[in-house]
């Protein structure tokens, strides 16, 4: 730091100063995230720490409504077929449809369009609220 | 003798017509058989109770969903490993089969409306 100051004058002492104040501020954030990353890699599959909620569910079914919420709806578009009954269904299964679908996995292109404006947040409170999760 | 003949003729055709229309109906009971050794291992001999809680409860589902589903499964539009194996085995008819012997099972499934 003297020879800082020698070298740099006090301008250049206080950036050493600063840029070594930076140096353990990010070496603590990068611990702590790792630690993060540590203990969400502890939890069974990843996404674990993401919980679903039927009552958040229950407010972002907009989408869903116009074709699940009507008994008998047909898809028009590709092929005609009655949409399934999905209340009442795994809870899990519902999920890891909902995830295919934004994936690509699964071809039908308006579930493709909806579910990849879901968040897996989103994803998990559907998920909840037509598994009948309370 | 060419009375007879067309006689022949119309009872053939009306045969054919009615074969046909057996064949392409669906057989719940065919189904069912073909399911027993097939789905119930993991989708449960009720068609709710799976062996996995990401495994679809079948029971009661539309039978052309079913169909359609099982139909995509066999021609790899829509990908999943196990499901893509079990029916790639399946033929129209069995698809048609088993889809309404699922769709005949008590259901817990139900249409939200809201």
């Amino acid at each position: 730091m003297l020879n800082a100051f020698h070298q740099f004058g006090f301008k250049g002492a206080v950036a050493a100063v600063i840029a070594a104040i930076g140096v353990v501020f990010s070496s603590t954030v990068l611990a702590q995230g790792a630690a993060q990353a540590a203990a969400s890699g502890a939890g069974s599959a990843g996404s674990a720490e993401i919980v679903g909620s039927a009552q958040a569910g229950a407010k972002k079914n907009s989408a869903c409504i116009g074709c699940h919420g009507i008994p008998e709806y047909k898809t028009a578009f590709p092929v005609t077929y009655r949409v399934p009954k999905i209340a009442g269904q795994s809870e899990k299964y519902l999920e890891s449809a909902l995830k295919a679908y934004r994936s690509g996995d699964r071809p039908h292109p308006s579930m493709k369009g909806i579910a990849t404006t879901l968040t897996d947040q989103d994803i998990a409170d559907l998920a909840a609220f037509y598994a009948g999760k309370n | 003798m060419t009375s007879n003949r067309f006689y022949l003729q119309v009872v053939a055709t009306i045969a054919l017509a009615l074969s046909a229309s057996v064949a392409s109906a669906a057989n719940i009971a065919a189904g069912k058989e073909k399911a027993s050794t097939i789905c119930a291992g993991c989708h449960g001999a009720d068609g709710v109770t799976s062996v996995d809680p990401s495994y679809p409860k079948l029971a009661g589902q539309y039978p052309d969903y079913l169909a359609r589903a099982l139909t995509e499964y066999k021609s790899g539009s829509r990908k999943n490993p196990i499901m893509g194996g079990m029916a790639a085995a399946l033929t129209k008819e069995d698809i048609a089969n088993i889809s309404a012997y699922y769709a005949s099972l008590p259901s817990p499934l139900t249409v939200k409306k809201r």
